[in-house]
């Protein structure tokens, strides 16, 4: 008996080992410890054997019993963890259903960039109205009357306010700087802020003008900045757009309102400098002018130019998205169309 | 413009070897953009004078002839040509194998190669000047004529570009980049900036001198508009071509040569700077007046148009009326004439502005007129009489001044400057020496002393006519010509005084982050003006909307009172793409009402204020999906973007909305938007086909931002809490907001109610006319003890027994 006991045993075990799901296992259970199963039968022999043997072949059978019980309980434990919910040609490779698709507009994008630069450097962001007055448009940046310069920025006047003194006429700014005399007049040096928004030139469009398009204005004032400085300034701005260190020259530039004023030309960033159909074989492309506050634009926000001076730079928004992202049209910006916006999610 | 190399070392030496990609690059960064060098021999690569042996018919073509010709290897080559000056002995442009052409002038360059003609073997081409790119420089009087170079003593073989002297470089520089420096506009300016940047020697004009004595004399009215006029008469001239070179340099410079008399003129312009002109003397009458039109005065310019003038302009007069508009044009009668034998030069110098109102006035910009608007240096006139009577004198051997009259009536001023040495060295952030500081002025031509710390600089007169008047000029001079890479970076101090806390603009960036990635709404941008179309659909009325004197496009001239226009826009824009999606827009939108400004008392604007709109559409959600989402993205917008509540009601319907679905938005007393369904008039009107469309728009500026947040904490419930749904029959008209009022108001129907929540409402199949069948789910707990389901049902079912008193409810039979 101890024999056959042994025999079940080692056969079972290799059987548990066999099954590889829980239906196997199931038949094992039956085939072994069911009620018609090899150790129940043997447990049915007992009558039959000497009683003085009885006590130890109940005990072993007993203990047999349990033994494959609790084999068969592992075993089934083992075999749920590692089975799958699910059926196995279950497809992995299906795409993910997206979230919401929302997003902010490109030029949105680049704009906080800049702001978090330029606020963990302990700039201010202002905010100016679109609307403006040829006084601050113009007189107040040391256009001179009658100067091209004010002709080049071809400016879209309002109807009933296309005449008269030059506090009377108003136009949709052609640039940001006059607001920037704004924030000077109402705030106290030194100033250090930026300067978001749209601004509005009267020409014709094509892939590389628009009518409305975006600047950032960036102006530093204090009482012992150089036009050294701005060269800080301005690596911050490109490193923080474009993720690594840009070579970057600042070459002589007229704008009537600077002294001096500057070119900024950045490292064409296809190339790296070598020469190529974007940066028309100079190696270079100019992304913002820039300079210190012309005096008189400094006298016209009622600073003394002897005592303060500073360095600004404006940046077109556009231009940069243009570059960062290969875009090769500037009136998408202004197109609403999703199918060029959701790309920059 | 443009410039010849060649030229600009007449006047500087410049070092044979120089490296010219450098030449341009530092003229790029101290001084002019130089857009472009190009090699211009590199144009004619592969280009030789060949000499034409002979000419024979072509066996199979009429109208081609097999020409024998040679190139300078020894055997002459086979070349079939259609030209129709083909001679023997004559010297032609002969493009080889590898050259680039276009074809008649046409179209991309090709490439020539040795190839069959009508089953003859012809090696490359002989040109016609369009072909090469010359038709200017050598006009063809007929189609299909060769360029005959007989006149180029040359033997055959040499390269087309030493024949005809293209073996030089042209400078092209952006002429934005010198609008303040009108000492550059020609070939003479840029020499001087190129000698002064290098510390190179620089060739002087000597002045022209003479004796003359006449009865020649010029008049000047008014010394503020013309500053200097110098008339010179001269016989012994006529009209014939000027030389090759003269016309090669015009040419290279991007002008037309004309003929001899007309080629000085501009030459001399394009070599100083300095326009110039010639009358006819014969057709001059008396002696030359230069004054203010007369109002309602006509003269016929150059260009045949013939210009009614005011009394602004100014213009060269002899006896009989204007003969010249000054520094613009030449008039047609008294210019230059085919049988022209007498001249009379003028170099003058006329004041700025008053050109450049006059150009503008009568559309006629010039290459003259271009340049006196920069405001040239009377000084600079000696130099183009001198550099004129030179070239009058070589291209006319029989040439007598027969009068002369220099009348200069105001003298220009040299700019003086006093600079602080401490003052230049703290702006340059870099000391530099007292000799380095005055040689770098010395050679731009300033005069400079020093004393201790006072520099004290005399401009030169060509920097004198308002391009240097301040010590921040003086400044840029030194720092330029010391070279801007040579500054190192120095980093900014300032002292910080706070944090930066800009909770308007936090709220405007919290807003549209929460529409983008909470609400998935894609920002767009739309131009401020709005198209007629949607105007009229969506406001209605333009009263009080602001409109542009000069639109983009006529129906363009509204600019935005609203952004629902422009959005209703995008939104049928994107129809063809898309069926469900969302969009929003932060600007500033205009209004033709109280004007004021903060700034200046002076200044008048108008009202302005941020405007925040969007739009939700789609065809494939039902309105009232729609009009909850909206309201959804409204009624979390002040909890996810800190600022204070919103409340909705209705009070006034916005023009463009449906006459049911639509609500004002509210904070506190003060309406601050409105929200609603796109009604389908307005949406038809705007080219809407199928979506459904959900607008809202807020006043940003009414939006108040919570000075931080306010969330507030209550502990975590000690006994679980429990949902319970409860579906009961409502009159149709039943709004939520009582049933929410009866559920949860002053007297609540249970205390152990902690909230109700709308689940969903219920019209049509077993649902009784009048009826809607509302789910409401509630969460019921207590703070005391957890409840057994009996006490959870009778709180529901007192809530029941309540909505069934107050609003009439019925329990909805399954």
């Amino acid at each position: 008996m101890r024999d056959k006991i042994e025999s079940i045993l080692s056969e079972v075990k290799t059987k548990i080992d066999a099954a590889v799901s829980e239906s196997k296992l199931q038949s094992v259970k039956s085939a072994f410890v069911g009620k018609q199963g090899a150790l129940s039968l043997l447990m049915k022999e007992m009558p039959k054997l000497d009683p003085a043997l009885r006590p130890e072949m109940g005990k072993l059978l007993n203990e047999a019993k349990n033994q494959v019980t609790k084999l068969i309980e592992e075993k089934r434990t083992e075999l749920k963890l590692k089975a799958s919910e699910v059926s196995p040609d279950f497809d992995c490779s299906v795409p993910g259903i997206l979230p919401e698709k929302g997003g902010l507009h490109p030029i949105t994008q680049m704009c906080y960039d800049l702001n978090d630069a330029f606020r963990s450097m302990g700039f201010e962001i202002f905010q100016e109205d679109d609307i403006t007055s040829e006084l601050y448009a113009f007189d107040k940046l040391n256009f001179p009357q009658n100067h091209p310069a004010r002709e080049s920025m071809d400016t879209y006047w309002l109807a009933g306010h296309d005449s008269g003194s030059t506090n009377e006429k108003l136009c949709l700014r052609p640039h940001l700087t006059g607001g920037s005399v704004r924030y000077m007049q109402t705030h106290k040096p030194p100033y250090r802020f930026v300067y978001p928004g749209r601004v509005y030139r009267n020409e014709t469009t094509d892939a590389h003008h628009e009518r409305a398009f975006f600047q950032y204005e960036a102006l530093i004032v204090d009482k012992d900045i150089t036009f050294t400085s701005g060269k800080v300034m301005i690596n911050s701005i490109l490193s923080k757009v474009f993720g690594t260190d840009v070579p970057v020259r600042m070459r002589s530039g007229f704008f009537p309102f600077v002294e001096p004023g500057f070119e900024i030309d950045m490292q064409c960033q296809v190339c790296g400098g070598k020469g190529c159909s974007v940066c028309k074989h100079v190696g270079w492309i100019e992304v913002m002018p820039g300079g210190s506050p012309h005096p008189n634009v400094l006298r016209a926000a009622g600073l003394d130019p002897d005592e303060y001076t500073g360095f600004y730079v404006n940046i077109g928004l556009d231009r940069l998205v243009m570059m960062r992202y290969g875009v090769d049209d500037v009136r998408l910006f202004h197109s609403a169309d999703l199918r060029f916006l959701r790309q920059f999610r | 413009m443009k410039l010849s190399l060649s030229w600009i070392k007449d006047y500087v030496k410049i070092p044979e070897d120089m490296d010219l990609k450098k030449l341009a690059y530092d003229l790029t960064m101290s001084t002019v953009e130089v857009e472009d060098v190009e090699y211009l021999a590199r144009r004619f690569d592969k280009m030789v004078v060949g000499v034409i042996e002979k000419v024979e018919p072509h066996p199979n073509a009429d109208k081609l002839r097999v020409c024998q010709v040679d190139v300078g290897e020894g055997e002459s080559k086979t070349i079939v040509c259609g030209g129709i000056n083909l001679k023997e002995g004559m010297r032609v442009a002969v493009s080889c194998p590898g050259a680039l052409v276009r074809w008649h002038g046409e179209g991309e360059p090709v490439v020539i190669k040795n190839s069959k003609l009508r089953g003859v073997e012809s090696y490359g081409m002989i040109c016609a000047s369009d072909e090469i790119g010359l038709s200017e420089l050598f006009p063809a009087s007929e189609e299909a004529e060769i360029l005959d170079l007989s006149d180029f003593d040359v033997p055959a073989g040499t390269p087309l570009a030493k024949a005809l002297d293209m073996d030089d470089v042209l400078l092209e520089i952006d002429n934005k980049s010198m609008t303040n420096r009108p000492d550059l506009w020609g070939h003479y300016g840029i020499a001087r900036e190129i000698a002064a940047l290098y510390d190179l020697p620089l060739e002087e004009i000597k002045p022209f001198e003479t004796e003359v004595q006449s009865d020649f004399r010029v008049e000047i009215e008014d010394p503020d508009r013309c500053g200097r006029y110098i008339g010179v008469e001269m016989s012994g001239v006529e009209v014939k071509p000027s030389p090759y070179r003269m016309r090669n340099r015009i040419w290279k410079a991007g002008m037309r040569p004309i003929n001899a008399l007309v080629d000085i003129t501009n030459y001399v312009m394009l070599a100083t700077g300095n326009p110039t002109h010639a009358f006819d003397a014969d057709n001059i009458t008396d002696h030359i007046v230069v004054r203010h039109a007369a109002e309602g005065e006509k003269l016929v310019l150059l260009n045949d148009h013939e210009l009614t003038l005011c009394a602004d302009d100014l213009v060269i007069t002899d006896s009989e009326g204007p003969v010249a508009l000054a520094g613009v044009m030449g008039g047609a009668k008294d210019s230059i004439l085919p049988k022209t034998k007498r001249v009379i030069l003028e170099v003058a110098n006329f004041e700025s502005t008053g050109v450049r109102r006059t150009a503008l006035r009568y559309d006629t910009r010039t290459e003259a007129s271009s340049r006196y608007e920069k405001a040239v240096d009377p000084e600079r006139c000696d130099q183009a009489l001198a550099l004129s009577m030179k070239y009058f004198g070589e291209l006319y051997p029989e040439l007598q001044v027969t009068g002369f009259c220099d009348r200069y009536v105001k003298k220009p001023e040299r700019a003086k400057i006093d600079v602080s040495l401490t003052w230049l060295a703290k702006r340059l952030g870099k000391e530099l020496s007292d000799e380095t500081i005055k040689h770098k002025l010395e050679l731009l031509g300033f005069d400079v002393q020093i004393e201790g710390d006072q520099m004290s600089v005399t401009a030169p007169t060509w920097r004198s006519t308002g391009d240097i008047s301040i010590k921040d000029d003086v400044m840029e001079e030194v720092a330029r010509l010391y070279g801007y890479d040579n500054f190192e970076a120095t980093s900014f101090t300032t002292s910080f005084e706070g944090a930066i806390n800009q909770k308007d603009q936090d709220l405007i960036r919290r807003v549209k982050e929460y529409l983008a990635f909470r609400c998935g709404m894609q920002e767009v941008y739309t131009y401020s003006w709005m198209n007629d179309t949607f105007v009229n659909a969506v406001l209605g009325s333009t009263e009080g909307v602001l409109r542009l004197s000069t639109p983009p496009a006529p129906d363009l001239s509204y600019i935005r009172s609203s952004l629902l226009p422009n959005l209703c826009e995008a939104v049928s824009k994107n129809e063809r793409y898309f069926n469900d999606f969302s969009v929003f827009e932060e600007a500033e939108v205009f209004f033709d009402r109280n004007y004021t400004s903060p700034y200046d008392e002076t200044e008048s604007l108008p009202e302005q204020r941020r405007h925040l709109g969007g739009a939700l559409a789609s065809s494939v959600k039902d309105i009232t999906r729609l009009f909850r989402e909206t309201k959804g993205v409204l009624e979390s917008m002040p909890r996810y973007t800190h600022m204070e509540g919103f409340t909705f009601r209705k009070e006034e319907k916005p023009v463009w909305a449906d006459q049911v679905v639509w609500l004002n938005v509210f904070r506190g007393e003060e309406k601050v938007g409105d929200m609603g369904l796109l009604a389908k008039k307005v949406s038809m009107d705007c080219g809407i086909k199928n979506l459904s469309v959900m607008l809202f728009e807020l006043d940003m500026t009414k939006l108040v931002p919570l000075k931080s947040r306010t969330n507030k904490f209550t502990h975590l419930a000690e006994y679980p809490e429990t949902d319970y749904d409860i579906s009961m029959l409502f009159g149709s008209d039943t709004a939520w907001n009582d049933i929410y009022e009866a559920i949860m108001g002053q007297k609540k129907a249970s205390a152990l109610v902690k909230e109700a929540y709308f689940v969903d409402e219920y019209r049509g199949r077993q649902i009784p006319e009048g009826k809607k069948s509302v789910t409401i789910r509630l969460t019921i707990g207590s703070e005391e003890k957890t409840l057994t389901s009996q006490e959870i049902e009778n709180a529901a079912n007192q809530v029941m027994k309540k909505l069934g008193k107050k609003l009439g409810a019925e329990l909805r039979m399954q």
